[in-house]
């Protein structure tokens, strides 16, 4: 052969053998901090020990149009090796088989302990026995209060109150209304102020599993049983009657002063540095049912369509080994119980002291996720305008969460 | 001998050009419209085509699985979805109240505003300024001003004594606030077309009008009005296609509540798409959209015809 001949037949043979050496996976997230994205790079890069010739790209879909995007990309012949997962969109992708499963890479994975993890964490991400999701983050809601309007009207703070063990529903209500009634803000805020349109569910659950109530339980609507109705029925009051929760259509935003308190994840913390005032996070108030912490989770999944789906499991078992998880605590609250129980979690938010972090353990380790059900998107649309009607001051409660049930009960 | 020599003389003839000067210009005339040509059958004329197939299968996004139904996703809205007959009444009224509010009010700042004179230009643009607004920054502003006691408009209500609604959380009172803030921030371009169009009115016509002792509302009525037509009829169908089409307004500012009193069908065909990931329905649905708007635009060019015969 000519090396004239030669030279194209080598280029090509280069050009073939590069990708085989050096693999690429792509793994979308919905976080664009910069501080998130430099832990996970060095989390990949710490991968290279083991696989040197494996890069990972962090691809950032934003969190609003991420299920809908991943969507079209998994559709489109253009799907992303592995990503983040939301908790309410799990339960559909496992039954539309669009996610791998991850039982054996992790089991299989060298000094992996499985067991570590916390079983009501793993809950959501498995189906039976088969593990298709691993948490990453398990964040439980909390209180967050005010300091300086419940100084201001001389009451005693949740975190006060829960260590005397008075922190319950009717104590709630009682501070909510009095903090509304000596100053200009409201009582409380739901999550974000989205109680009424996107955040229902945060807005609800919390008081219905305080009053040992449910959303549904297989196949059965639990909307309209005694417990749920008297949760939202103390809601309905404190809106309505009491004025203290931010009633719909109106604005009370916690973080700028304009309640005091509401209810989120510890990862919202980070707004408090410039809120400007004394503030504290506290656990749920307890209910008729005891205490019924509920925690926010996300997961890491493995998507169907992957073209390299044992790197891509491979990855996920280095990203949540035991010292993985200790890194990413920093920002994402962990579900393996020895990271949990360690100093090093208690002591990682610079921005809550380690004592109100003792009650975010606590809750990471009772805690129960918010209802799921892979039909999320159908119940969460039927559901909506149903508790429209039901935000209002001349509603009906029960006969309003009878419809909410007969709504829904068909997506069930 | 002569004979053969005349066929061979013939045959050795040179043959016409292929390429004439009709066929280069043809062939020029294609490659001048083949840019949009080309876009407008991949990224137009394709999918359109594509929307009718997906129309007639069951095909869930996420699963990807597409099973051929026929004519079940039109049977299933037209007959068994109770939904979709809510969500069409809601479309009608969302455009029977825009519509010829939107139209009156521009016809009206278009002609306050049509004659040059002090503050015109100042004010043509105050009008015109909400157009080119962001939609995003529009809808957030109004959600703002509209909410229940501590909204500006509610304030001001009550500066006179009214005790405004709680606007964007009762039903009817939700599809008034958006068809209204809809209309002022689309009333500007309406009212650009109409200014064009009285500017182009003859004067004298209305010249002889007044020396035949005819008043300003006879003038209006009977000379400016009639010569309008051609103009009313463009902005009828399209402000008409648009408020059947109007998706972004409503997902910014209700969502399609409260109690789906604002669900229209263009958001119920996106929440059909890319919520529910039913791809098959959501086409189906935006066929009869199609459909609808096709309809109504034949209905006005037949009334408009009927009208100047």
């Amino acid at each position: 052969m000519t090396l004239t001949k030669s030279l194209p037949a080598t280029a090509l043979a280069l050009i073939l053998a590069t990708p085989l050496a050096a693999q690429e996976l792509r793994f979308t997230v919905w976080t664009g901090n910069d501080a998130h994205l430099a832990m996970l790079n060095g989390i990949a890069e710490s991968f290279k020990e083991s696989h040197p010739d494996v890069t990972v790209n962090f691809e950032t879909i934003p969190a609003g149009d991420y299920i809908q995007k991943l969507t079209f990309q998994l559709a489109g012949g253009n799907p992303p090796d592995l990503g983040w997962m939301f908790e309410d969109s799990m339960p559909a992708f496992v039954a539309a088989g669009a996610v791998q499963e991850l039982t054996p890479a992790l089991e299989g994975a060298e000094g992996y302990d499985l067991a570590d993890f916390s079983e009501p964490a793993m809950g959501l991400w498995k189906d039976g026995d088969a593990i298709y999701g691993v948490p990453f983050s398990t964040s439980p809601f909390m209180i967050y209060y005010n300091k300086d309007m419940f100084d201001a009207a001389g009451l005693e703070d949740p975190l006060a109150l829960a260590a005397k063990g008075e922190w319950d529903m009717d104590k709630f209500r009682e501070v909510a209304k009095a903090l509304k009634d000596s100053g200009d803000a409201y009582g409380f805020e739901f999550k974000d102020g989205q109680g009424y349109d996107t955040r229902i569910m945060h807005a609800i659950m919390p008081p219905i599993r305080a009053y040992g109530g449910y959303a549904w339980n297989e196949g059965e609507c639990g909307f309209n049983k005694p417990e749920a109705v008297a949760a939202i029925t103390q809601l309905h009051e404190m809106i309505f009657e009491d004025g203290s929760i931010v009633p719909p259509g109106e604005q009370g935003d916690y973080f700028s002063g304009g309640s005091a308190m509401t209810i989120n994840q510890i990862s919202r913390a980070s707004r408090m540095a410039e809120a400007g005032f004394n503030w504290g996070i506290a656990p749920l108030p307890t209910g008729p049912a005891g205490a019924s912490p509920i925690i926010g989770q996300a997961g890491l999944v493995v998507f169907s369509e992957s073209d390299k789906p044992e790197l891509a499991k491979e990855f996920i078992a280095h990203m949540t080994s035991a010292e993985n998880v200790g890194v990413m605590a920093q920002f994402f609250p962990p579900a393996r119980k020895s990271v949990l129980e360690s100093a090093t979690f208690t002591e990682a938010n610079s921005l809550i002291p380690a004592e109100q972090m003792a009650g975010v353990s606590a809750a990471i380790n009772e805690g129960n996720v918010l209802p799921s059900h892979q039909n999320s998107p159908q119940i969460g649309a039927a559901l909506k305008p149903k508790f429209d009607a039901l935000w209002r001051a001349d509603a009906d409660v029960q006969a309003s969460l009878d419809s909410v049930c007969d709504a829904i009960q068909g997506d069930l | 001998m002569a004979v053969t020599d005349t066929t061979e003389t013939t045959a050795r003839k040179p043959r016409a050009p292929w390429l004439t000067l009709r066929r280069r210009e043809a062939i020029e005339g294609w490659l001048f419209v083949s840019p949009t040509l080309i876009g407008f059958l991949i990224f137009f004329l394709g999918p359109l085509i594509a929307v009718v197939f997906y129309s007639l299968t069951e095909w869930n996004l996420l699963s990807q699985k597409s099973t051929y139904v026929g004519l079940a996703n039109y049977t299933d809205a037209l007959r068994d979805n109770p939904d979709f007959w809510h969500v069409i009444r809601n479309s009608v009224i969302f455009a029977a109240g825009l519509v010829p509010l939107n139209m009156a009010l521009a016809l009206g700042l278009a002609v306050a505003l049509c004659r040059p004179g002090k503050g015109v230009v100042f004010f043509r643009t105050v009008f015109f300024a909400p157009v080119i607004t962001s939609a995003v920054a529009w809808a957030i502003v109004w959600k703002f001003l509209l909410q229940g006691e501590a909204g500006a408009v509610n304030q001001m209500l009550a500066g006179i004594g009214i005790d405004g609604p709680n606007w964007l959380r009762e039903p009817n009172w939700a599809m008034f606030a958006v068809i209204v803030t809809r209309v002022i921030k689309m009333v500007g371009l309406n009212m650009i077309l109409y200014i064009a169009a009285l500017q182009a009115v003859p004067r004298d016509y209305e010249e002889a009008a007044r020396l035949e002792g005819a008043n300003s509302w006879q003038i209006f009525r009977m000379v400016t009005w009639p010569l309008l037509a051609p103009t009313t009829l463009i902005i009828m169908v399209i402000t008409t296609i648009g408020s059947f089409k109007v998706f972004d307004h409503i997902y910014l500012m209700t969502g399609g509540g409260p109690e789906n009193g604002t669900l229209v069908l263009a958001y119920y065909i996106y929440e059909q798409a890319f919520e529910f990931f039913n791809i098959g329905y959501a086409a189906a649905l935006a066929i009869i959209m199609f459909v609808i708007v096709l309809a109504l635009t034949v209905v006005q060019l037949l009334l408009r015809q009927k009208g100047s015969s």
